[in-house]
């Protein structure tokens, strides 16, 4: 066999050497072409070399050439800030070539704030990704395309649910009251992150946006980078570029992609025999007798006598996991002329997730124009327009939630036979809901039918106008009037058939509606001169202002006539209505200054004053200042004759950013009208005023090494960093004594400190091509002063003065006494500060009473180390990436455990496999306590629930084929890519969950604890393995 | 083209920084109101003085909070806490932590309501008549009265246990915090200092509140403030004050006991409204969209029941006696049916009650205000079905009025003035003086103001 494949393929190459020397004897020698890049349009001044020879030409301002070379010639094309590509002639007479810009390459435009920079002149510490890291990602949002591909930038899709909020964190959490997601910019206007969901689980905003328009994503990591947004910077920021138009033949691209997905993981759980065998025990070491054994058993099945016949095994994962489905269609348009230029952009995207009832589908467009008024003047207009429909599921803490159908048992039939309906639908004769079977409400009657249905349509407008005019060469003027509308509604319908869970309502509606506008206005002045060629400076200048008015109205209502009637205006009960407006502005002036000097040494300044409507009168102005110094020791002449080292250049950075991620009037004193008596009207004080309250500050510290070693072949970057942030505002507790019990203060501090490493090898270049990049960053956090007190959020988490935040404080598990099959805890040590905890202290034994054992720290929920791996291969037209992420050291609070991994201890729930190991006799040694139901027997919050959820995972794969030019040609077309590719392929992990990604929706949103609840999975749905092919087309 | 342009940038940069001064940073909240906005108006006064009703309708207040513990932590072994609540618990077994989250949440509210009565009585002259603010006045200082006598007898030594005017009790505030300064963290005043404020605002409470208070029959009047005095000097051992109180209120004929005892706890149906009736002087309202009877949530058998009712407690009433008819048993576990109506309205001030202070008060002195003791004790013993008394005897009196107030929230004030002793549930004597019998100041408290002094036993 080996050897018949050997064969043939020794007869293909035979007949394709045949096929290619007879075609290129028969060409002339004369061969033109265009050089274009990847990223742009025409690359003028391109190299294009006959290897071996002296033999080259540069390209035209349109990125054509001529050239005349050798039968059998190889050509080398290079330009600037790409790769360069080694091309055989053959029998080509028209070679088209379009080069991959470069990741590392000094001259590479880098996006700032309110302006541009190259690589080489950088003294911040940033990080710049591209259209090709994000593009058809079978994602819905480019945070998520981008995970694992910054150092320091941890991104974590809490669930997989889709459309739910996504946690950005930017070398750590810099707050515990406050935002800590980073500030997004798109094309220079700061955008609506908040989430508006009216369930307690976060959506996601950023979802409007196409990943396919990305042009660049540059994120901001240090002051020295993201001062220049001040009152806003502390966690980052996100600026994100459009696709503009090049001049140019007018270009089409077609895109269309399809696929599959499905669940990461399952878990696994008692099939019916292991149930019955597991429960009966339990019950017995109850007490309870045989009759009432059976009875229990008979009623979980539906009324069936359960005995060795017993037929009914019912998965019920498989009834709630789906094969999901993606598609997305994408076509855009750009071209123009020396004086307009566009770019035009439609998207279809829709996705059905891995849990049933769970979709999103995504229509959205943009159209970016540039003209050239005059030879100094630029206008231009940049509008992304829309509609997001998400069909969403219930929180995980639901019953309703299609997870929680796990906790049936698995001796329950779907189909109940007595009635031939889903079980546990609405009882013929009553018309009531079945209160006893299953033994809880069964998620899959609200999701057949769309019996339960909560929708929520987004329809975004995010749109800015510039004009841009050169006052004198070097200096311009450019004026921005950017909008942000985002109109949500938010419709539920619960049917009749889910009123065991949603109450006798016959019929239970809800609807919301949220308008959400802000406009900003920047005016800024650049400037660029370089004098004497040594001296290169830069400034800008200028100020923003910006306005946010956010209102909601929502009315709720039950007593349908059927349910075919789901619209408000068919309730006969109005059970509750509520609006609100909520509104705040931002008053700033920014300035930077940079000075190079011989591109050697490197300056950079500035500064951002904020005003800001939500800090208290006597501090209405925040000032942000930052500076920084780099040097560039590669441009010294002592290290100019050797080729080892192609770059060398530490730079240093500190500056001070801030926080306002919080909520409007906070520094007010307030009265509510809501105090109302029995219909009379009434109001009382709300709120006591802090006209203190200012934003929280950040000073970081941050120092960084750049590298090139041959000619860039390797390129290399670490930074090290200390955030410590002061005036932490927190619900500060008061004396009640004043009528009121807290107030929003400034008083806490916090520190994040690390280290940061990415590295670049082009391994091979040339025909194949192969490039691999590594990050890798580890942050520390760490809460420093918190007025002594701890802020407790749910389950085990709370906010710990000496800890970093979020750490598990709960009893220690001990395992089980080998004599009795009881659960022990370490009893420990009270803790002598005072703080209320405890601290570890093996002596004082252990207990079986776990109210005796004291809270110590079980768990930080914060990773030590994040990273990603990315190789990049490419062969002729054949590309391969494959992006491994890795999140190392930190710990998951099962909170579901409680009850699905206690041995029955905590009711009748279905049981993880692994309870299987419970204790049954004296002597044996298990760490599953014994069963013993309702008893409670170990299933208190401790330790035993604190899992290690490290995971590395092969978060994207790949592959790709770029049709052969003639080939596409003879179609009229310019270019045709077909791909493949995976996400979330293969997980590494210890844990035994679902999926270690996790954080449970309803408990990240708590506006006083979501920065604290980290790492807490509760029935929570998995990440999707996604499998799409596709298809690009250019023409 | 280049002088427009020009002018055009120019415009376009002042317009984003000259004119965009302070004014646009300064916004206005609309769900909530500033607070220097809130009280402008004769209306607007009115209405904050609402906003003090909904304040001692509270759960944590007369919603049922400082009944139900009063009578838990002064319980003689006659109810038991069945529930799961571990706070409730702690004060039924009369052992506090000084974290108890019932004692932390009553103290936490009453100076909310206090800080609402403080607003309204700071703006009085906002009012457009002197009747009105005569009436508001007087309203304001009723409630903040009710608080402090609420708070001085849970979180301190009874009046008659050593010396009022060293001992300490709670801080006394007296103005609207606007600010919170230095200031904030007050002293506990003694003893003698809060029933002097409490008995000052009631005193002047009943000189300026109306016989009928205007905007609706449940608000309190004149008559609410008398029984409240009444309540203070019975309690001080100032029997000739609280019998002319409890007169004034008696001698007015505006209210008459209801002719069933059953009938002022129960309208009949579970899930029903209990209105006023006209033995009532003063109740705090509940609807369906307001409020929440407590007491409904843990004495009722169709809610949590909470509360089981021990023989000790029901052996006390005679066959006839019809208050004895007020309980169910079921399952083991005796209920008391005073709380059954889920929307029930809570009857803190009954014309009973009145009648009991002053045949108590007139018996202990030998006077014979407004009628003979035995009069009036006969008068609520016939309502209840019970033969009338030929003898009166002082433990007789105690005993009317320690069934006929039965969980209306009165026995730790009793068991404290007429020094009885009780047991815990382990059957340890607890004596009226115990340091047992006193909330512990809430930690949080202690925690954030070192100038409050922790009450005995729990630091």
């Amino acid at each position: 066999m080996k050897q018949k494949i050997f064969t043939h393929i020794r007869m293909l190459l035979l007949f394709a050497v045949c096929f290619y020397s007879v075609s290129a004897w028969a060409q002339t020698n004369a061969i033109s072409g265009r050089v274009t890049g990847s990223d742009s349009g025409a690359l003028p001044g391109a190299t294009i070399l006959e290897r071996g020879t002296s033999n080259g030409v540069s390209t035209n301002a349109d990125g054509a050439f001529v050239l005349s070379v050798q039968p059998g010639a190889t050509l080398v094309i290079s330009s600037v800030g790409y790769t360069a590509q080694t091309i055989t002639v053959g029998s080509q007479s028209v070679i088209n070539v379009t080069l991959a810009a470069a990741a590392t390459q000094l001259n590479e435009a880098i996006v700032v704030g309110y302006g541009t920079s190259t690589k080489a002149d950088l003294t911040g510490s940033v990080v710049q990704l591209t259209s090709k890291d994000v593009a058809n990602a079978p994602v819905q949002t480019f945070e998520q395309a981008i995970q694992g591909r910054a150092a320091g930038v941890v991104i974590e899709s809490g669930s997989g649910k889709l459309g739910q909020g996504i946690k950005v964190r930017v070398r750590g959490t810099a707050s515990v009251s406050g935002d800590t997601q980073p500030l997004y910019v798109v094309d220079n206007i700061p955008i609506v992150t908040d989430n508006l969901s009216s369930t307690g689980a976060p959506t996601n905003p950023i979802a409007d946006i196409n990943p396919n328009d990305i042009e660049s994503i540059t994120i901001l990591k240090d002051a020295a980078a993201s001062a220049i947004y001040g009152s806003r910077a502390s966690n980052g920021v996100v600026l994100i570029t459009t696709k503009r138009g090049k001049s140019g033949a007018t270009r089409f691209n077609l895109g269309y992609q399809t696929g599959t997905s499905q669940a990461t993981r399952r878990r696994e759980f008692l099939n019916s025999k292991e149930y019955v065998e597991l429960l009966t025990e339990a019950l017995k070491n109850a007490g309870r007798s045989d009759v009432s054994n059976a009875n229990r058993l008979r009623n979980y099945a539906a009324g069936v006598t359960v005995d060795g016949n017993y037929a009914v095994d019912t998965d019920w994962q498989d009834q709630v996991f789906r094969k999901g489905s993606f598609s997305q269609y994408d076509l855009n348009t750009s071209g123009g002329t020396d004086k307009t230029k566009y770019y035009l952009s439609g998207q279809y995207s829709t996705q059905e997730g891995i849990l049933v009832g769970n979709k999103l589908q995504r229509i959205a467009s943009r159209l970016n124009v540039d003209h050239k008024a005059t030879d100094k003047m630029t206008l231009g207009i940049n509008i992304g327009l829309s509609r997001t429909r998400n069909d969403r599921l219930p929180n995980d803490n639901a019953f309703s939630t299609p997870l929680q159908a796990v906790a049936l048992a698995p001796i329950t039939p779907v189909i109940d036979p007595r009635t031939g309906l889903t079980s546990g639908a609405l009882d013929l004769n009553t018309g009531n809901p079945n209160n006893n079977f299953p033994f809880y409400y069964n998620p899959l009657l609200g999701v057949q039918n769309n019996a339960a249905t909560y929708a929520t349509f987004v329809y975004r407008t995010l749109g800015n106008v510039f004009a841009q005019y050169e006052i004198i060469p070097g200096l311009s003027f450019r004026s921005e009037l950017g909008l942000d509308i985002l109109n949500q509604d938010e419709d539920q319908y619960l049917a009749r058939v889910t009123s065991r869970n949603s109450g006798p309502t016959n019929g239970f509606a809800f609807s919301a509606h949220t308008t959400s506008g802000r406009y900003i206005t920047n005016n800024f002045l650049s400037y660029r001169k370089v004098l004497a060629e040594l001296h290169t400076v830069e400034a800008t200048l200028g100020t923003s202002y910006e306005e946010r008015k956010q209102n909601y109205t929502s009315v709720e209502g039950s007593q349908f006539a059927s349910d075919a009637y789901r619209k408000l205006g068919s309730a006969a009960v109005y059970s509750a209505g509520n609006s609100e407006l909520t509104r705040s502005s931002l008053l700033s002036y920014f300035g930077r200054l940079n000075y190079s000097f011989a591109s050697k040494y490197l300056l950079g300044l500035s500064a951002r004053i904020d005003g800001s409507s939500r800090f208290g009168t006597n501090k209405q102005y925040g000032f942000f200042p930052a500076a920084s110094l780099g040097w560039v020791v590669t441009e010294e002449s002592f290290l100019k004759n050797q080729t080892v080292l192609s770059l060398l250049k530490p730079r240093i950075s500190i500056g001070r950013t801030g926080n306002q991620g919080f909520s409007d009037f906070a520094s007010l004193g307030l009265f509510t009208g809501t105090s109302g008596y029995v219909g009379i009207p009434g109001q009382r004080p709300l709120q006591v005023a802090n006209p203190d309250l200012k934003w929280e500050t950040t000073t970081q510290a941050d120092a960084g090494l750049e590298m090139g070693f041959f000619d860039n072949r390797i390129s290399a970057e670490v930074d090290v960093y200390q955030k410590l942030t002061t005036d932490l505002a927190l619900n500060a507790t008061v004396p009640a004594t004043s009528g009121f019990t807290s107030q929003f203060k400034n008083v806490g501090t916090l520190e994040n400190k690390g280290v940061e490493l990415s590295l670049t090898t082009r391994n091979f270049v040339g025909d194949f091509s192969w490039t691999t990049t590594v990050n890798a960053a580890r942050n520390a956090n760490k809460l420093t002063f918190l007025q002594g007190q701890p802020i407790l959020g749910s389950f085990v988490s709370r906010a710990q003065e000496g800890f970093p935040i979020g750490t598990f404080f709960a009893p220690e598990y001990a395992g089980v006494d080998p004599a009795n099959g009881d659960a022990l805890y370490y009893v420990n040590r009270a803790n002598e500060d005072g703080t209320g905890t405890g601290v570890s202290d093996r002596s004082k034994g252990t207990t079986n009473d776990i109210n005796a054992a004291q809270l110590v720290p079980v768990g930080d929920p914060n990773p030590r180390w994040t990273g990603g791996l990315t190789n990049t291969f490419g062969y002729k037209g054949f590309d391969l990436t494959a992006t491994f992420i890795g999140v190392f050291g930190n710990k998951i609070f099962d909170g579901g455990a409680q009850y699905y991994s206690v041995a029955f201890n905590n009711g009748p729930d279905n049981q993880t496999r692994d309870q299987l190991n419970r204790w049954r006799k004296a002597g044996d040694i298990t760490d599953v306590p014994k069963a013993d139901y309702l008893s409670g027997n170990g299933s208190g919050q401790s330790s035993r629930f604190v899992k290690d959820g490290s995971y590395g995972r092969l978060r994207t794969l790949t592959l790709g084929y770029n049709l052969p030019g003639d080939f596409v040609k003879k179609g009229y077309l310019q270019s045709v890519r077909v791909f493949a590719q995976a996400l979330n392929l293969v997980t590494f992990t210890k844990y035994k969950g679902w999926d270690p990604e996790v954080n449970t929706d309803y408990l990240s949103n708590n506006t006083t604890q979501g920065n604290i609840n980290q790492g807490i999975d509760f029935y929570t749905a998995p990440q999707p393995r996604t499998i799409t092919f596709g298809v690009n087309v250019g023409f | 083209m280049k002088k427009i342009v020009y002018t055009l940038a120019t415009a376009l940069f002042l317009a984003g920084s000259l004119t965009s001064c302070d004014k646009k940073l300064d916004i206005d909240p609309v769900n909530s109101v500033r607070d220097e906005l809130a009280l402008r108006t004769s209306s607007d006064v009115e209405a904050a003085l609402v906003g003090c009703y909904t304040g001692i309708q509270n759960a944590e207040a007369y919603g049922g909070y400082i009944q139900l513990m009063s009578d838990l932590l002064a319980d003689d072994g006659e109810v038991t806490f069945v529930g799961t609540f571990i706070p409730p618990n702690q004060i039924n077994r009369k052992s506090m932590l000084k974290d108890n989250g019932f004692a932390q949440a009553i103290w936490v509210n009453a100076y909310n309501v206090i800080n609402r009565t403080n607003n309204v009585l700071a703006n009085i002259d906002k009012l457009d008549t002197p009747a009105k603010r005569a009436r508001v006045e007087g309203e304001a200082k009723f409630i903040r009265a009710s608080m402090y006598f609420e708070l001085v007898r849970l979180y301190a030594k009874d009046w008659g246990d050593g010396s009022p005017a060293s001992n300490l009790g709670v801080p006394l505030v007296l103005t609207p915090t606007r600010v919170l300064d230095a200031a904030s963290q007050v002293r506990r005043n003694t003893v003698t200092e809060v029933y002097a404020q409490v008995i000052a605002d009631l005193t002047d409470a009943e000189a300026k509140m109306p016989v009928n208070s205007p905007a609706a029959s449940f608000f309190a009047n004149k008559y609410a403030a008398a029984t409240m005095l009444a309540r203070v000097y019975l309690q001080q051992g100032r029997f000739a004050d609280a019998g002319s109180a409890a007169n004034r209120v008696i001698s007015v004929n505006k209210y008459t006991l209801n002719p069933s005892y059953a009938d002022e706890f129960f309208s009949g149906s579970a899930a029903g409204l209990l209105p006023n009736s006209p033995e009532d002087i003063f109740a705090i309202q509940i609807s369906a969209q307001s409020g929440r009877n407590e007491l409904n949530t843990f004495y009722s058998i169709d809610r949590r029941g909470d509360i089981s009712i021990e023989d000790k407690h029901t052996d006390l009433y005679g066959p006839t006696d019809e208050r004895g008819d007020l309980f169910t048993t079921s399952s083991g576990q005796t209920y008391s049916n005073k709380y059954d109506d889920l929307y029930g309205n809570i009857k803190l001030m009954r014309l009973a009650e009145m009648y009991l202070i002053r045949a108590e008060a007139n018996f202990r002195n030998g006077t014979l205000l407004g009628a003979t003791p035995l009069v009036d004790i006969n008068r609520v013993r016939t309502r209840a079905g019970l033969a009338p008394l030929a003898v009166l005897t002082l433990p007789a009196i105690l005993r009317e009025r320690k069934l006929e107030l039965a969980f209306e929230g009165f026995r730790l004030g009793d068991v404290k003035r007429n020094r009885e002793t009780i047991a815990d549930p382990a059957g340890v004597a607890v004596p009226w003086n115990s340091r047992r019998l006193v909330f512990p100041i809430p930690l949080r408290e202690i925690n954030v103001n070192p100038n409050l002094v922790q009450n005995e036993g729990y630091n």
